[in-house]
Order: structure tokens, then C-alpha cells, then sequence
């Protein structure tokens, strides 16, 4: 049965996906609007940099999960 | 897996366990990183008391008093007027998560990867949220627990710890996964260094195997230690005084007034 963590680790990293789909909008969305006014930029850049890593955190919840089911036995 | 292990310790022995004193390194750095900031902090506080306010300020208080200015405005840019004496918490808990992050860098055992010091640290955060709410509310405070039925007490209880979980598992992940690629890297890169320059360096133990790690690894730890490290001290302490700042009361306009102009 030794072969279904691996399973499992493996379908745990399809949240990754969800997780690109996100970051990818916040990107779009933050250069869409520091194109429309470039005075922003530097707000715009900062908001979009903490919003990345506060998506970011539910893969990193999977990462933590997957590297305790590789290592932790 | 995680239920075999359960099952070898009892509840007992798993509670003892917590409350027994294990000396591990972190703690020990992490109490070092402490006892650095506080003479830092002793010194420009005893600058600040010995300074005239007629003279320049130059040195370490000059450094102390952008540092407190910029720190200010960054607390001012989500609480009120009122509550700008959060700052002083702001002013300790930034650097200690950055050195936290960045030690690992000389060599030593970075604290944020024992899961302790995250808990702890979203624990004070757990603290002033309720603080403040409670100071804010007085009895009232209660209610929340039984809005909007009576019904909901369970979810409630539930619901409160969700944030420190959210927390402390942030800081513990990032750490952690950084801290797993760059051992994995430098175990991968301690083999091909084997593979290269076994035959050369054949007398001596363990020098093969470590020419091709410092060309490599250098640029991740900038990512991993720096870069992650500075944005996730960003996120903490943002949520904290986020967390903090929903507690907290609407403040009148002509108060604040009074404030400045006396």
C-alpha cells in the first residue's frame, strides 16, 4: 500500500493550478491598472506583491502536507 | 501514518510532553535574536532620554528615529489616530521575524522552522485581537459568540482560532518548504560534485563534494531567505494590526483635532 501516498501526493499538488489561475488574475489585473495610471505604480506593486503571497499560502499548505507524507513515516 | 503515531503515545503522555522544557537550538537562537534587539533597543532609549531637542540627531539615534518615523506611518496607514501606540509592538516584531528568516543564512538553526516560535508568535496576535476587543466592547464582548442564534456557540468557539491557525501555518509553511528545497538542492548538488570530481580528489573525505554547491545555491537562499523572509514579515505584521484594527472603535474627527492641536 506503500504506493498510495505517492497517489496522493500527487493529486495534492493539482491545487497548484487553482493556486496559478489566482496569482495569475492578481497579475493581470494589478498591469492592466499601472497602465491606466503609471502615478500608482509603486502602490499597485505592493499590493499586488502581498496579495501573491497571501494566495500563495494555500499552496503552501499542500507543499507542507506533501513533504510531511514523503519524509514523516 | 499519522494515526499510528497517535496511537503509540496516550493523551497523557502527549500533554506532558508539551509542557516539559525541551531545549532545542532554535529556542536558544531565537532567545539570542531577542536579547540583540533589547540592547539595541536600550541604548537608543537611553540616547533618546540623555538627547536636547535643540541638538541635531546624528548616529544610532538618527537611525532609531527614521526607523520609529517610518514605522509610524506604516502603522497610521491602517489604525486610526488613536491607537498609534501599536507602534511599539510593530517596532520589535519586524525585525525579529526578519532576523528570524535571515539567520539561517550564517549557518545557524533558523528558528521559524520549529513550529513553536510561529505559534508563538500568532498567539500574541490571538492576544491583543481579544484584548482590544475586550477593552473595547466591555461585556458586550461576549455576544459575538452567540450571534445569530444561540444555536451557533459551537461554530463560533470553531471560528475564533481559525486566524492563529491560518497564522501560524503561513510563517511554519514558508519556512519550511524553503528550508526543504534548499536541503534537497544541496544534497543533489553534493552528489554531482562526487560525480565530477571524485577521481581527483580521491585521498580526502568529503572535499569532492563541495565545489558546485556555492555557484548554485547562493541565488535560491536570496529568494528563499531574503526575499520570502521580507514579504512574509510584511503579511504578519500587516494581518496583525489588520486583525487588531477590525476591533477596534470609529474614532470622532474632532477628537483627533483636539489631539494635534494639544
Amino acid at each position: 500500500m506503500e504506493y498510495l501516498y505517492y497517489i496522493a501526493i500527487g493529486i495534492m499538488m493539482f491545487s497548484a493550478c487553482g493556486n496559478a489561475i489566482g496569482e495569475s488574475n492578481i497579475c493581470v489585473h494589478a498591469i492592466d491598472n499601472m497602465g491606466r495610471n503609471p502615478e500608482m505604480y509603486s502602490k499597485l506593486r505592493t499590493t499586488m506583491i502581498l496579495g501573491c503571497a497571501l494566495v500563495e499560502t494555500t499552496a503552501i499548505y499542500c507543499l507542507l502536507v506533501s513533504i510531511l507524507l514523503i519524509f514523516v513515516k | 501514518m499519522f494515526l499510528l503515531v497517535f496511537e503509540k503515545i496516550t493523551v497523557a503522555e502527549r500533554l506532558s510532553e508539551i509542557f516539559t522544557f525541551k531545549f532545542v537550538p532554535q529556542t536558544f537562537i531565537a532567545l539570542l535574536i531577542m536579547l540583540v534587539i533589547l540592547i539595541f533597543s536600550i541604548i537608543i532609549g537611553v540616547k533618546v532620554k540623555k538627547a536636547k531637542f535643540t541638538d541635531k540627531p546624528r548616529g544610532l539615534l538618527l537611525i532609531g528615529l527614521l526607523y520609529y518615523q517610518a514605522m509610524e506611518k506604516f502603522t497610521l496607514s491602517i489604525m486610526s489616530y488613536k491607537y498609534r501606540g501599536f507602534t511599539k509592538y510593530m517596532m520589535v516584531i519586524c525585525p525579529y521575524l526578519f532576523i528570524c528568516f535571515t539567520i539561517g543564512l550564517t549557518g545557524l538553526p533558523s528558528p521559524v522552522v520549529y513550529l513553536a516560535t510561529p505559534l508563538a508568535l500568532a498567539l500574541t496576535t490571538f492576544g491583543f485581537v481579544h484584548g482590544t476587543a475586550i477593552r473595547e466592547n466591555k461585556w458586550g464582548y461576549f455576544k459575538r459568540y452567540v450571534e445569530p442564534f444561540p444555536v451557533f456557540l459551537p461554530i463560533n468557539l470553531i471560528s475564533m482560532w481559525a486566524p492563529t491557525l491560518a497564522l501560524t501555518f503561513r510563517l511554519f509553511g514558508n519556512a519550511v518548504s524553503g528550508y526543504c528545497i534548499m536541503n534537497l538542492v544541496y544534497y543533489g548538488l553534493e552528489g554531482l560534485s562526487d560525480v565530477f570530481f571524485g577521481s581527483a580528489f580521491s585521498g580526502a573525505i568529503g572535499i569532492q563534494s563541495i565545489w558546485i554547491a556555492p555557484l548554485v545555491t547562493p541565488f535560491l537562499h536570496l529568494y528563499f531567505d531574503l526575499f520570502s523572509g521580507f514579504i512574509q514579515t510584511l503579511v504578519f505584521s500587516m494581518l496583525t494590526l489588520i486583525f487588531v484594527a477590525q476591533e477596534q472603535s470609529e474614532e470622532d474627527e474632532n477628537q483627533v483635532i483636539e489631539e494635534v492641536v494639544s
